[in-house]
């Protein structure tokens, strides 16, 4: 009986207390996630009208994240999809909520550690939305100047400032998320050294000649005006 | 920024004259080689044709190097006997002063207006300080409207060569006219006569840190006094011969700020315009004549490859503003041999209406949208030079007149658009 009792009687009645005890944690939890999901879809419903409203999609298309999201796979409109998001965020802050309400020690230290770098994530989400953009608008601006500028290589140097515009805040993002801190400096600044090492080169160095040839022939067609047509026309 | 009648120096200078009836604004920037011609020219006029009024000349400079306000300082007219019918009887003042503000031709007018409201002139003009075809006669036309006539704004009519004025022909002219429905053949001549009541009336719109304050001051000058059904005429003046424009002025700027203004106006007119469904002769004073004209250098096949260049790497950008059947011609357009090279007027007003509504929509950052047009415009202009090839002055305002019909056939469409 003693044995019986010991064996299996008092775990079970531990494991009871137990439950008993975590009984209300859990349904607290499953109450505080029901009404983030509830919560989470009102908000989403009350942010894409008050989207809508203040014509944010427009303002998406000008800056060029509404072709971000397209490239990105995404096909709702800018307005839906910040809503999702302001939606979803809102399911997971219960989430945790929940979670935590469970009062299990191994959650909740992995909570803590979670939340103390998710700061870092925001502010490299941050960092690379804003490279995106201003890459995209210094691109764009580098490619219409130098089109009027008459540079063969326009397209190339848009790209190229685009390109290092969204390496650069990449670098950044990575910095700020810890991740291969110096070795993503270093790579940054041995690959632009190199290519400005290898212009010199090339264009200084290497072939003179054929660098003047090829900037007379591609880079400045302004070049062959002076041939006595210059143009005369007052444009105003 | 304060009025620069606030200014101490030219507050001492506005006592000293009190009050004045005419007034003659010269905006420069390093013009000391043409400058001195420009002063002699006005106060001859002033004198031979307003002897019995006060009238002051105004320098507003932007800061010049070359001691373009010390011409204005120490130039006169020696000899006035070869010149005048009467003797003058009231006083002729000279201020020349440096602007404030954004460095641009609309500074410098806003300070010219600023002054034309502390004398309380009833006449004011404004010329450029490059004209070498200026004559005294240029400030009675400009300026006898206004006095005589009671006409509020004076803007300019030249003789120019074909070549000339491509903005002004193949945009600014036919769409103001087209919009507003005054046919004013040189909304942007530069050289303007206008009562001293729109003088008060410009100083009362905030525009002074827009493009009006640079090149969009001309634009906003007639359109203004259009919009807000100030009489307007234009005068005769001759021919439009000025110095060489400075080889480093950046097309691109200039045409961004102009038709960037132009748009603006758009905007804050909408209500007008769309209600104009056809246009008016504006009254021409002055005697015309036909006058001989410098040549013009032109180099077709520079403009031609700059067109390309644009339709090869800018398509992407024009995609999100023409309609795809226009962005195809283009495309084609830039693969066609130089002999058959023609952008046709539907085409090209087709492209300006479009980044009007573009603009209109915040489709794109206005610099970028207004810069990329640049290409499209010198593709036009090279189509219009070689179709004018062999054209005479007359039948190319027959073509600029066919133009501005398009323009206006496409209006309605356009306004329709425009929500």
């Amino acid at each position: 009986m003693n044995f019986l009792q010991r064996i299996i009687i008092e775990p079970f009645e531990s494991c009871y207390e137990k439950f008993l005890t975590f009984m209300p944690n859990l349904l607290t939890s499953l109450a505080l996630l029901i009404i983030g999901i509830v919560l989470g879809g009102v908000l989403r419903i009350v942010f894409l009208k008050i989207f809508r409203a203040v014509k944010l999609d427009r303002a998406a298309k000008r800056v060029g994240l509404f072709e971000m999201l397209a490239r990105g796979g995404i096909k709702d409109s800018f307005s839906a999809f910040v809503a999702r998001l302001v939606g979803w965020f809102v399911v997971f802050t219960f989430a945790v909520v929940a979670v935590q309400t469970l009062k299990i020690p191994t959650v909740e230290n992995l909570l803590d550690r979670f939340f103390l770098y998710l700061p870092n994530v925001f502010t490299a989400v941050v960092i690379l939305l804003f490279g995106y953009l201003f890459g995209n608008f210094f691109g764009r601006a580098a490619l219409i100047a130098s089109v009027n500028a008459g540079l063969r290589q326009s397209g190339m140097v848009g790209r190229f400032v685009k390109i290092t515009i969204f390496i650069l805040s990449v670098t950044m993002a990575m910095e700020q998320l810890g991740i291969g801190r110096d070795t993503v400096l270093i790579a940054f600044a041995i690959i632009f050294g190199g290519i400005v090492l290898a212009l010199a080169i090339a264009f200084g160095l290497g072939g003179k000649d054929v660098a003047r040839n090829y900037l007379k022939r591609n880079i400045s067609s302004d070049d062959k005006e002076d041939d006595g047509t210059r143009d005369d026309i007052d444009p105003l | 920024m304060n009025s620069v009648v606030e200014r101490e120096d030219i507050q001492g200078r506005i006592n000293e004259i009190g009050q004045a009836d005419i007034l003659v604004g010269v905006p420069s920037y390093n013009n000391a080689r043409s400058i001195g011609h420009v002063v002699r020219a006005v106060q001859a006029g002033l004198a031979k044709y307003f002897p019995d009024r006060k009238t002051v000349l105004v320098n507003s400079d932007g800061g010049s190097k070359d001691g373009t306000m010390d011409v204005v300082h120490t130039t006169t007219i020696d000899d006035f006997h070869s010149i005048l019918l009467s003797h003058r009887v009231e006083s002729f003042s000279k201020i020349a002063i440096p602007y404030h503000g954004i460095p641009g031709k609309g500074s410098a007018f806003r300070t010219i207006f600023e002054i034309a409201q502390a004398l309380n002139v009833k006449a004011c003009a404004v010329v450029d300080s490059d004209l070498r075809s200026i004559t005294p006669e240029w400030i009675e036309l400009l300026i006898t409207p206004v006095m005589r006539d009671g006409y509020d704004y004076v803007a300019p009519l030249y003789h120019r060569h074909k070549y000339d004025g491509t903005i002004t022909n193949s945009i600014v002219y036919p769409l103001t006219r087209a919009l507003y429905g005054k046919n004013v053949r040189q909304p942007i001549g530069g050289d303007f006569g206008f009562s001293g009541k729109l003088a008060g009336f410009y100083l009362t719109k905030d525009v002074w840190e827009t493009d009006v304050a640079r090149y969009g001051i001309d634009i906003w000058m007639t359109t203004t006094a259009i919009a807000n059904d100030f009489r307007v005429c234009q005068a005769f003046l001759g021919a439009k011969i000025h110095d060489a424009k400075d080889p480093g002025a950046d097309l691109s700027a200039m045409l961004y700020q102009v038709v960037g203004a132009t748009f603006d106006l758009m905007e804050e007119y909408q209500s007008m315009w769309k209600r104009v469904s056809a246009n008016e002769a504006v009254p021409v004073f002055g005697f015309t004549y036909e006058v001989g004209l410098e040549p013009v250098g032109v180099n077709i096949q520079r403009m031609i490859d700059k067109f390309t260049l644009g339709a090869q790497e800018l398509a992407g950008v024009w995609r999100s503003i023409l309609p795809a059947e226009t962005l195809r011609f283009l495309k084609r357009l830039a693969h066609a041999a130089p002999e058959k090279f023609r952008m046709p007027d539907e085409i090209w007003v087709d492209t300006i209406y479009n980044f009007a509504l573009a603009a209109h929509r915040n489709a794109l950052n206005k610099e970028h949208l207004l810069k990329s047009l640049t290409p499209l415009y010198i593709g036009r202009t090279a189509s219009f030079v070689i179709e004018a090839w062999d054209s005479s002055g007359p039948e190319v305002e027959e073509k600029i007149d066919t133009l501005c019909g398009v323009y206006e056939k496409f209006k309605p469409s356009f306004a329709d658009r425009w929500t």
